[in-house]
């Protein structure tokens, strides 16, 4: 946005280390949150509509199409807004949530029965505050030529230092540990400031206070914009939401509740690690865990996914079992368990929980293009850096369509693979991606370690998962549930097919 | 970009957003939706049978295994995060001189973790029977 920047009063002196904290940063960001909010809750809203409407076309049905604008209220004078093909029906569901009774079952636990729903729609809204939905700019910093400097002098050898390097050398063992030193006055600033254009005279960049003009002027599509653990913050964020399918389960004093808690408790942790691998890898090969970071390296070196397909793989199957998508959907198998963690649920407690699902999708989503599609590059189209309000909005728009396309590949799924037995799925877990992910992720470090070409990382990630598939064809197999044996009725004395 | 906590404050006003939202949404449900209790509403639901015994019962050991293990990898992870993210960029805490020796270590690290794994499997831990 916008802004001239001014240091606070009475100090004046912070000028570089408080750069992004500001009175009008402070309201600019209070803007984005509700921004965000709201059209992750609409988008939200939409996506069930949408959901309904791909699961009434993989079943050959008509879908939600009675509830337009009108809520389908009958007294509604303008015939016009009926009808439309469903699309008033996420706000008619909205008011019904708030208009519903709050059932509180007897015998549940009432603080951590009130408490999961929030949890897990607060955990849900928490991750998506690092995720760049659109370009960001990273703040100039006079320290940036420091360490620049400093690992010059890191990794010149002693034989050859000059005088002058002697000089800064010592100047910098004065200044405190590591070298790293904050513009602690003005003078200091100054002096800076002077080092810091004669550094970009000499690489042919531009001195700081262009730098920061230009930064000035860029937009932060991000409502934490800078935050160097982005990943880690998502994923870590992310596992609290286990939390409230646990708390949720064990506090409903319900049996359905208590059983799809547990697996579902099981499930998140076991698939948190194949998951935390493909990240690794990704982060390897970037140096950095911020997600924008990630997305600007993609434009110099080429999309993830032609490098690391295997990581990829491992990444989306791992969301969906974190989203508890089908065909890892076990903790709330309507068939077995009626509604899993939420069956005491009803009203708008019921809505949270809903509501932290399909959020938990945008965002994982999100992070599954950033990491591996390009995030909001687009070949010929899109470039790092501020490009103006138009390549601004058109950054949105890629990005935005891909997570879509993403939302859409997982609704498409639900209705094409069947949902897994419990079994399987801990053993696809444990037996199956995490070898696979541990061998991706030496994969990766030796062919960066020792500085080879980083297409080689695709014919050897691919050749890995193919030997694994034979070799897993070769092992021997464990007896299954489901085989099917020949057994005496117990009544009738007839043989019949039984399970053995 | 060095460490500061500037850079997070927006974190913790979005915080204190989304807790607003997650606490007023139910509250004001309760407060404009009707309540009207009775014995059957408060029952578990139980498929419409009158639920038998109390639903906290014990669970598989399993559960508690798998958690372990996870503890184990996780954390065996996050030992890897600070490496993998400083190991390639220019500005690295790694000494180019070291950037060998702690690729190696790296790897003997997760030569330990193999075995864990392993031990892990041969002990039947991943069997759900």
């Amino acid at each position: 946005m916008a802004f001239t920047w001014k240091p606070p009063k009475g100090h004046e002196e912070w000028s570089t280390v408080y750069l992004v904290f500001n009175e009008w940063n402070f309201v600019i960001t209070l803007i984005l949150i509700a921004t965000v909010m709201g059209v992750v809750q609409g988008t939200c809203a939409y996506l069930i509509l949408a959901e309904r409407k791909i699961s009434a076309w993989a079943q050959d049905r008509v879908g939600p199409n009675r509830v337009g604008f009108d809520l389908g209220f009958d007294f509604f004078p303008f015939t016009m807004l009926k009808g439309l093909g469903g699309l008033g029906q996420p706000i008619a569901d909205g008011i019904k949530f708030l208009l519903k009774e709050q059932v509180i079952p007897g015998g549940v636990d009432v603080l951590f029965y009130l408490i999961a729903p929030c949890l897990a729609v607060s955990t849900a809204f928490m991750a998506i505050c690092v995720v760049p939905f659109g370009a960001t700019a990273s703040p100039p910093s006079l320290l940036d030529y420091r360490t620049d400097a400093q690992v010059r002098l890191a990794t010149k050898p002693l034989a050859s230092f000059t005088d002058d390097d002697r000089a800064l050398l010592d100047q910098y063992r004065k200044e405190g540990p590591r070298g790293v030193v904050w513009p602690r006055s003005r003078s200091e600033e100054e002096l800076l400031l002077k080092a810091d254009a004669a550094h970009a005279k000499a690489t042919g960049g531009k001195p700081y206070p262009e730098r920061l003009k230009e930064f000035n002027n860029s937009v932060q599509f991000v409502i934490a914009p800078h935050v160097d653990i982005g990943v880690v913050f998502v994923m870590a964020i992310g596992s609290l939401g286990a939390y409230a399918i646990v708390l949720g389960g064990w506090s409903s004093n319900n049996k359905y509740s208590l059983l799809g808690s547990m697996r579902s408790s099981a499930q998140l942790i076991s698939y948190e690690i194949p998951m935390g691998m493909s990240i690794l890898g990704v982060m390897f090969v970037t140096g950095s865990l911020n997600v924008e970071q990630m997305i600007e390296f993609q434009h110099a070196n080429g999309w993830n996914i032609l490098f690391q397909p295997v990581a990829c793989l491992l990444f989306i199957t791992s969301i969906f079992a974190e989203c508890n998508r089908v065909p890892f959907d076990l903790p709330e198998a309507e068939q077995e368990l009626v509604g899993g963690y939420h069956t005491e649920y009803s009203g708008m407690k019921f809505a949270l929980f809903f509501l932290g699902e399909y959020t938990h999708m945008i965002t994982t989503s999100f992070l599954a293009v950033a990491l591996f599609f390009g995030g909001w590059l687009l070949p010929g189209v899109t470039a790092p850096g501020w490009g103006g309000w138009t390549d601004a909005v058109v950054k949105l728009g890629v990005y935005g369509g891909k997570m879509l396309l993403f939302v859409i590949f997982y609704m498409y799924i639900r209705w094409t693979i069947p949902r897994f037995r419990f079994d399987q799925l801990m053993g696809l877990a444990w037996k199956v991606m995490m070898p696979l992910a541990l061998l991706n992720l030496l994969v990766v470090f030796y062919v960066k370690h020792f500085e080879l070409s980083s297409w080689l990382m695709l014919p050897l990630s691919l050749t890995m998962l193919i030997v694994a598939t034979l070799l897993s064809l070769r092992m021997p197999k464990p007896p299954s549930k489901t085989d099917i044996g020949w057994r005496g009725h117990p009544v009738t004395g007839r043989m019949a097919m039984v399970a053995k | 970009m060095d460490f500061f906590l500037g850079t997070y404050y927006p974190v913790f006003m979005y915080l204190v957003v989304v807790i607003g939202f997650a606490i007023a949404a139910p509250l004001t449900a309760h407060l404009i939706a009707p309540r009207k209790v009775t014995p059957v509403k408060q029952m578990p639901y139980e498929s419409g049978m009158d639920p038998i015994g109390d639903a906290r019962m014990k669970f598989d050991v399993k559960f508690y295994l798998i958690a372990i293990l996870f503890l184990v990898f996780d954390v065996e992870l996050l030992f890897l995060y600070p490496w993998a993210a400083t190991n390639q960029t220019t500005g690295s805490l790694i000494p180019s001189a070291f950037k060998d020796v702690v690729f190696w270590e790296i790897q003997a690290f997760l030569l330990t973790v193999v075995v864990a794994y392993i031990y892990a499997w041969r002990k039947g831990v991943f069997k759900w029977r």
